[in-house]
């Protein structure tokens, strides 16, 4: 249970929460420049190198793990096809509903994401209110905040997981 | 609380976790939870295990503080 990829589908996407960060970090960092005639209007982008590295090296470890993590998701498909689940659905593909129990960790779980975000978020936002935060820290307090939910919820789970059979 | 017997019934009848998982149509993980008294199932499924033991559901799981039939 523990190797389903629904469990451990919270763990893929804190990574690529840590890549979005990466990303982030090289966009909010760009320099920008528009110049406007009466012929037409330029625009240009300015990366440093550290900028740079950081943008294309994110971009290229996402496109290598949105392939591995495809490739995962048809393992599980066919490993589970009457428990299929698509990168597209709308519910999250970290519940686990197969029967009443799984259900119920499920449930548990989900209640101390939300318990987290009922005091996180407006801890947030009044820290966005009071400080004057650049671009990028805003961002990232948004990722942290999504980062603990799947690493609470991952921990929830994996707590009640953890046993081999008896 | 519930209190049940599931674990002591299950050594009994000399089923693993998995097996009577499998009788009863869930997965061996709800077992655990039941035995372990971390999750309380549904009359549904409390009926399918007492059928599995032969017995009532209210000789498998009793309330905490009361004695079992």
């Amino acid at each position: 249970m523990k190797k389903d990829f629904r469990v451990q589908y919270p763990l893929w996407q804190m990574a690529f929460i840590v890549l979005f960060g990466f990303m982030a970090f090289s966009i909010t960092g760009v320099s920008t420049e528009l110049n406007q005639n009466s012929q037409g209007f330029s625009y240009s982008l300015e990366f440093n190198p550290i900028e740079s590295i950081f943008l294309f090296g994110a971009l290229f470890i996402s496109f290598i793990s949105i392939l591995i993590f495809t490739r995962k998701i048809s393992n599980h498909n066919k490993q589970n096809p009457d428990q299929k689940i698509s990168m597209w659905q709308i519910r999250p593909l970290e519940y686990l509903e197969q029967d009443e129990g799984m259900t119920h960790i499920t449930r548990r779980a989900a209640q101390k994401v939300y318990t987290f975000f009922v005091w996180a978020l407006p801890l947030l936002a009044v820290m966005y209110m009071v400080f004057d935060l650049p671009r990028f820290w805003m961002i990232l307090g948004i990722l942290f905040l999504a980062l603990m939910q799947y690493l609470i919820y991952y921990l929830e789970i994996r707590k009640h997981l953890g046993e081999e059979e008896e | 609380m519930l209190q049940n017997r599931v674990k002591e019934l299950r050594a009994r009848f000399g089923f693993s976790q998995g097996q009577l998982a499998e009788r009863v149509g869930v997965t061996r993980q709800t077992i655990g939870f039941i035995e372990k008294g971390e999750f309380s199932p549904s009359i549904t499924l409390s009926l399918k295990i007492a059928r599995e033991f032969e017995i009532t559901v209210d000789e498998l799981f009793w309330l905490e503080g009361e004695k079992s039939i």
